[in-house]
């Protein structure tokens, strides 16, 4: 199969421009941060030379460094002396979380449920692709369900404890990795559908599928457990100040708590602090990624030579599949990408402020793609919208007959019986579980 | 279709009461250039990195704002040890006076 190769190709030289052009657009702010460092640093050593040759008397710097101080605090007052307060990420912060976030959830909320309801009640026959997007629709859930409660914690300094730090950071991470994970089962079983049509009545059978949601839902489990043992709920020992005030010494208790790592020691911190980006980079998004560009490839060559008039549709609907996975999620790991590799590099702050800003747009576009997927996969299909226009039917004449409570008993029987006879109806039709 | 009703009134209360957050404990990103005068050192406190800022730091208080200074130096830790004595000198006394009242 040379063109599904070529159409890979294609694919993955579209997608590696892209990250090529976010590390241009960093390589400038990087080369000068390097360059920064590099003069900062002969100058402290320069500093350190000069005050630890010449005794420690105050005088012998005090006028060099009033200088200094001067120059400083003309170029930057708002940030002093890299405590750095993230203006810009503040109050990009504060317009996202609350409001685009509470979008996000509504939306996110409305679809998977629709979804859920309409394949837990009307979709009595299942393929393997129904089960997985039922799955997909419960991670999503979960996912939107956990996110007012990470902003609002985030927002107020973590007022709900210990238990819904971890339970939170910890959902947040596993719903993260099942839901990407699915998506690429999905395509797979597109592709054995489609590509593989011989060998496709002896794979996909439900209990398989049954058996790899569990197996992808354990592995989530599992991928998660360094974020659910490490994070912590605390107080940062940073908040905690001692001050002088004029021979007065006193302690400053803040009340600031944090949903944040915490660590024994410093080598877990090293590792654990590069190795859980790591992961949520290569296999919440590289490993989906490339699974789902060589079976949607290899489709989309299969299609283009079926003779079917319904081909054009079922290829513009995988090209924008991708294409939404790849815009949601790709900017965002690239900047994490980048984060992670420089973690322990010195940043100026308008650097560090830029960066988090970004990580704060972007990570809200990859949160958007839990909207995008009930549209995506499960609306976008004939027998599912057949399905969920039911749902509505029902529901329509459930309401008008439930303003007369005599007859509820005989009604609700009546819907029940109505429900499971339609989608008996429907199996009829729904073969194909790439349905479009 | 209770849950949209709940969430839609989670989110209405966050977007009402969103005007007032807490301050989010930032951590320093770089060490300074240079080094502060006694003087204007009013206070500090320590940055760990196994924690969730990313390199140990002391930072310093001072009347224009906070600094954030590398421990590897030795001006550094001198001025930490510096506040550290007189701490301890007052700890002392207070507790002497407080001695002398109970007999």
């Amino acid at each position: 199969m040379p063109r599904s190769c070529i159409i890979a190709l294609v694919i993955l030289v579209l997608t590696c421009a892209g990250s090529a052009a976010g590390f241009i657009i960093h390589r400038h702010t990087f080369i000068y941060s390097a360059e920064d460092l590099i003069s900062n640093q002969s100058y402290t050593t320069k500093m350190s030379n000069q005050s630890y040759t010449t005794d420690m008397s105050n005088q012998s710097y005090s006028p060099k460094m009033s200088e200094d101080e001067n120059n400083y605090n003309g170029s930057d007052n708002l940030d002093y002396d890299g405590f750095c307060l993230f203006h810009n990420n503040q109050s990009v912060v504060d317009v996202i979380g609350p409001y685009v976030h509470s979008i996000i959830c509504i939306l996110g909320l409305v679809g998977n449920s629709l979804v859920i309801v309409t394949y837990a009640f009307y979709k009595r026959t299942k393929s393997m692709t129904d089960i997985y997007l039922f799955n997909v629709a419960i991670a999503d859930l979960l996912f939107v369900l956990a996110l007012p409660f990470i902003v609002y914690n985030e927002l107020w300094s973590w007022p709900m404890g210990q238990v819904a730090c971890k339970l939170l950071r910890g959902s947040y991470s596993v719903n993260l990795y099942s839901g990407l994970l699915l998506l690429a089962c999905i395509s797979t079983d597109r592709y054995i559908a489609i590509v593989q049509a011989r060998r496709s009545f002896r794979l996909r059978s439900l209990s398989y599928s049954r058996i790899i949601c569990a197996i992808i839902w354990i592995f989530a489990i599992l991928v998660s457990v360094p974020t659910f043992y490490f994070y912590d709920w605390y107080e940062p020992s940073h908040t905690n100040s001692i001050m002088m005030n004029d021979d007065n010494q006193s302690e400053i208790l803040s009340s600031e708590y944090v949903c944040e790592f915490k660590f024994k020691d410093r080598d877990t911190a090293m590792a654990v602090k590069v190795a859980v980006p790591s992961t949520q980079i290569s296999v919440g998004f590289f490993l989906p990624l490339f699974i789902m560009i060589f079976c949607y490839s290899a489709i989309i060559d299969t299609l283009l030579k079926a003779k079917n008039l319904q081909r054009h549709r079922a290829v513009r609907v995988v090209l924008v599949v991708v294409a939404v996975f790849i815009i949601c999620h790709l900017p965002y790991n690239i900047v994490l990408l980048y984060d992670t590799v420089t973690m322990f590099q010195q940043r100026s702050c308008e650097e560090a402020d830029m960066l988090e800003m970004a990580k704060t747009v972007l990570q809200t576009i990859a949160y958007m793609h839990c909207c995008l997927n009930p549209v995506l996969y499960a609306f976008v299909g004939v027998n599912f919208r057949n399905h969920f226009r039911r749902i509505f039917r029902d529901l329509w004449c459930l309401g008008k007959k439930y303003m007369s409570p005599r007859r509820f008993s005989r009604v609700t029987s009546d819907f029940y019986m109505s429900s499971t006879r339609r989608s008996m109806d429907g199996s009829s039709n729904s073969g194909a579980s790439f349905t479009m | 279709m209770l849950p949209i009703k709940a969430v839609v009134v989670i989110a209405l209360t966050v977007c009402l009461t969103a005007s007032t957050f807490a301050a989010y404990p930032h951590c320093c990103r770089r060490y300074m250039i240079g080094r502060l005068q006694d003087s204007i050192i009013k206070g500090y406190s320590v940055q760990t990195d196994t924690e969730m800022c990313r390199i140990n730091a002391i930072i310093f208080h001072t009347k224009k704002g906070k600094a954030c200074a590398d421990p590897a130096l030795k001006w550094v830790m001198d001025a930490v040890d510096r506040i550290r004595n007189k701490a301890q000198k007052i700890h002392q006394r207070s507790s002497q006076g407080r001695k002398k009242k109970t007999i």
